[in-house]
């Protein structure tokens, strides 16, 4: 039989948060070539530029509907670091209550509404479990659909109570926090956590308690653990591991393998004088790059961002800091775009050369290494499900969703340590300098860069996790992350590429925060980042 | 029965986050309870690509019924009012929202991008953005000051950054159950049953604010507006009436309220001492005063009121009703 040869273009991917257009090439029904393509621009960087340093706390958490806390976490240790503030123990907790709360958050509401949805995609209607996962996850109607997006709005709520509402609160400022919790407030947060807890995670998600959960170290623990009882096995986690599997999600999306994170949850006793050079050591959940094979501690300095296929003229590839300000070129819609030459508004991010894939996969690899110190996570279960599964959509999801236990302990632990005699916030003096701030939003690695002069900012960065999985080639023709992970797919029905939306869904792309800003009237750039 | 297109321009997806949080009715109610139809999400579409161009043409050309389109994010015409720094399915998300806006039963704007223009249309507006029929508070937009839906009304705006949930979960059950007639719209073209009062209403600091009692950061008690930027005073919204994540709200976590549901959020465009700062005139006489008060009379009064309760202060009268505990 002759190959067949076809292009397949998709605009929209659709849940993915925001606007992501995708091209694949394809011979024979399997994919040899795919392209991401970002499509749409606001320019948050240039309307910061020359306002109030403080800007970012208001605009950047609405760069991210989604992410907004983990900005927020990054303006606010940005101008920390450039302001040189003091942070009580309190203000760190606080923060990183926030940052916690809406991670967990994402995790259920990702799952049924952005991906579980897609295995319950007529593909799969051969396949055994296929009737239990369409009796569970259909959208809307599945049993745990209505119970999973309902669960996940009451983190938020623990959010809501120390910064008001969510999302969208800039409740982290230079020098802390705004809020003064009180016992109402903590008692208060305890007793929504527990419903989380009672309502989803143990109930429907784990089938056992978090402290059986977190007692798995390696794949065959895992596959143990689903096989153990009745109530695991049937839970929406044993539906998942078994569904996945029987369903073969463990066979395509690989990715390029190697893995960035710039960890987060900084210490409530080690982040009390905020310098960009103490930032790794005081990340509870650690940051890392792992090559593949071997770890190596994160520099941000090793970042470069390349621009040769986005729309911007070409320079040599440099770490924000070094960037000239890009000039834009004239974007074009995704049938029309040539992908030899430029093609998205994202830029193509490298670390130390190499494309990196981030989110909760790099995470919980980072978890198991050795070397981590005595107050960071130590969890060795993803670097043997990885060397026995390899990287794919199957174990990324699965990663994703086995940081739920870990962050709910972590949220009644910190919510425990509060001093409600201590200091919430402690004024700052405000000065001229340069700031760096990062964290990890549910979907990966985020940071800021800022530069303040004449008390107005000068140069504001963001860099997004979906920078990271969503960028184009780089200038050596390399693949980003999600371009990788698409080559190999089978795509069994063009006209339906759910495969191609289970690999982008897998990333948790979100588009709104890669978007690249440039200034149309002037042609001059907006900011050397996306925002 | 109402089926709804729901589009984002350019947007933070922050309003469907909001909107995932409903509680009375859920998003998941609506649907199975309300008669909400949703066509198509961005966010939680199960169509893709194609499918999704198929169903924008027919409803284009009428074949299928479009009750609702709810549209959050700006309208992005750059550059150079092409409108292709947001191409979605292919053409410039503008062009969509003109063919769609015309066939549409009832248009609602969700969150400042899509009422205002929001963030993006601060200066120097990098993608030319703006609402759909206001431009910061001047009314016209993208669509034009004289715009009227298939319904007879003009663009329903339910401003904030983002929208509450519940305003918006109510509006569309309010057109999907034939209620529509008792949505009242103000000046904005806001509904007044959501945007009549202010957030000081049911603000747990009112008294302080009545008394001149400052609050700051990291402190217990205290009002907001005299030295970090509250507005309060000056903000239409039940965001101290129907609380945010059924438990607080800004000013009841001592966040001073950003007067997000008024048009020109962010206020003063992110000036130079703007941000989480009272403005003030002569370094004590705040330049933004609550809405409805001649500026000269609230300045006479708060005077009188501040130094009456310096003296207070010092003489230890009223001040059990500013004491405050962990």
């Amino acid at each position: 039989m002759a190959s067949t040869y076809k292009e397949l273009n998709i605009s929209p991917v659709g849940r993915v948060e925001g606007d992501l257009d995708v091209k694949v090439f394809m011979e024979d029904g399997v994919v040899t070539r795919a392209h991401t393509q970002a499509a749409m621009f606001r320019g948050f960087e240039r309307i910061m530029a020359g306002k109030d340093p403080q800007s970012g706390l208001i605009v950047t958490p609405r760069i991210c509907g989604i992410c907004g806390g983990s900005h927020l976490y990054c303006a606010s240790s940005a101008l920390d670091t450039a302001w040189k503030t003091h942070l009580s123990p309190n203000a760190l907790l606080l923060r990183a209550l926030g940052q916690a709360t809406e991670t967990i958050q994402s995790i259920p509401r990702w799952f049924y509404a952005i991906f579980a949805t897609d295995m319950a995609n007529k593909k799969f209607a051969n396949k055994p479990l296929y009737e239990e996962v369409v009796r569970r996850w259909s959208a809307y109607v599945g049993t745990s659909f209505q119970r999973g997006v309902t669960a996940s709005g009451r983190p938020v709520e623990v959010y809501a109570l120390f910064g008001g509402q969510w999302p969208h609160s800039s409740y982290m400022v230079p020098g802390g926090v705004m809020c003064a919790p009180t016992l109402k407030d903590i008692t208060r947060a305890h007793a929504i956590m527990n419903h989380f807890r009672n309502d989803w995670l143990e109930t429907v998600w784990l089938g056992c308690s978090i402290e059986r959960y977190m007692q798995i170290k390696s794949w065959d623990d895992m596959m143990a653990w689903v096989e153990e009882n009745e109530s695991q096995r049937n839970s929406d986690l044993g539906l998942l591991i078994r569904a996945g599997l029987e369903f073969g999600l463990d066979k395509f999306g690989q990715g390029v393998g190697k893995f960035l994170a710039y960890g987060t949850y900084l210490h409530k006793d080690l982040y009390n004088t905020p310098t960009v050079e103490g930032r790794q050591h005081a990340v509870i959940s650690p940051g890392g790059f792992y090559d593949g094979s071997k770890f190596h501690a994160m520099n941000h300095l090793d970042i470069q961002e390349h621009v040769k296929h986005s729309w911007y003229a070409d320079v040599p590839a440099a770490h924000p800091w070094d960037e000239p300000l890009p000039t834009p070129m004239q974007s074009q819609n995704l049938n029309d775009t040539d992908f030899k030459g430029k093609y998205s508004w994202s830029k193509a991010p490298r670390y130390m050369g190499h494309s990196a894939e981030v989110g909760p996969l790099a995470r919980v690899i980072m978890n198991a290494n050795p070397a981590n110190e005595k107050h960071q996570i130590h969890d060795p279960l993803f670097l043997d499900i990885m060397n026995k599964l390899g990287p794919s959509v199957f174990t990324r999801v699965l990663a994703r969703v086995h940081e739920a236990p870990r962050l709910y302990t972590f949220i009644d632990q910190w919510l425990r340590e509060i001093n409600l005699d201590g200091e919430f916030y402690v004024k700052p003096t405000e000065r001229d300098g340069k700031g760096w701030g990062a964290t990890e939003a549910a979907r990966g690695a985020l940071a800021h860069w800022i530069e303040i002069e004449d008390g107005i900012i000068k140069n504001y960065q963001v860099m997004a996790p979906t920078t990271w999985n969503v960028g184009p080639n780089d200038e050596l023709g390399n693949s980003g992350p999600i371009e990788a992970a698409l080559e190999g797919t089978e795509i069994e029905d063009p006209h339906d590429p759910v495969e191609v939306g289970m690999v982008a869904r897998s990333f948790d792309s979100c588009l709104v925060c890669t978007v690249h800003a440039h200034d149309g009237k002037s042609g001059q750039e907006l900011a050397k980042f996306k925002l | 029965m109402a089926n709804v297109l729901w589009l984002q321009g350019g947007a933070c997806s922050g309003n469907t986050m909001s909107f995932l949080n409903a509680e009375e009715p859920t998003v998941v109610e609506l649907i199975t309870d309300f008669g909400v139809n949703i066509l198509w999400h961005p966010s939680i579409g199960l169509e893709i690509g194609q499918q999704v161009e198929h169903l924008m043409n027919d409803i284009k050309k009428g074949k299928v019924q479009l009750d609702i389109l709810v549209f959050e994010g700006s309208i992005i015409q750059g550059p150079n009012g092409s409108g292709t720094m947001n191409y979605f399915c292919d053409r410039p998300m503008m062009d969509w929202v003109k063919e769609l806006s015309a066939v549409a039963a009832f248009v609602v704007a969700i969150g400042d991008c899509a009422t205002w223009g929001g963030i993006p249309a601060v200066p120097p507006n990098p993608s030319e953005s703006t609402g759909f029929q206001f431009h910061k508070d001047k009314k016209g937009g993208f669509l034009g000051a004289n715009y009227k839906s298939k319904g007879g009304l003009p663009v329903i705006n339910i401003p904030g950054c983002p929208a509450h949930p519940d305003w918006i979960s109510q509006i569309l059950v309010a057109i999907a159950t034939g209620r529509i007639g008792d949505v009242l719209l103000d000046e904005f073209h806001r509904p007044k049953t959501f945007f009549t009062d202010f957030v000081q209403t049911g603000c747990p600091n009112a008294i302080s604010f009545a008394q001149k009692v400052d609050g700051h950061f990291g402190k217990r008690g205290g009002c907001l507006f005299y030295e970090v930027g509250c507005r309060g005073p000056m903000t239409r919204a039940s965001c101290n009436r129907i609380l945010w994540n059924r438990t607080s709200s800004k000013t009841r976590a001592n966040h001073p309220c950003l007067g997000c549901t008024e048009p020109g959020f962010p206020h003063h465009d992110l000036m130079p001492g703007s941000v989480f700062k009272t403005m003030k005139y002569l370094g004590f006489l705040p330049k933004d005063v609550p809405t409805g008060t001649n500026k000269m009379a609230y300045y006479m009064r708060a005077g009188f009121e501040k130094a009456m309760g310096a003296v207070e202060n010092m003489t230890g009268a009223n001040k059990e009703h500013f004491e405050t505990s962990k």
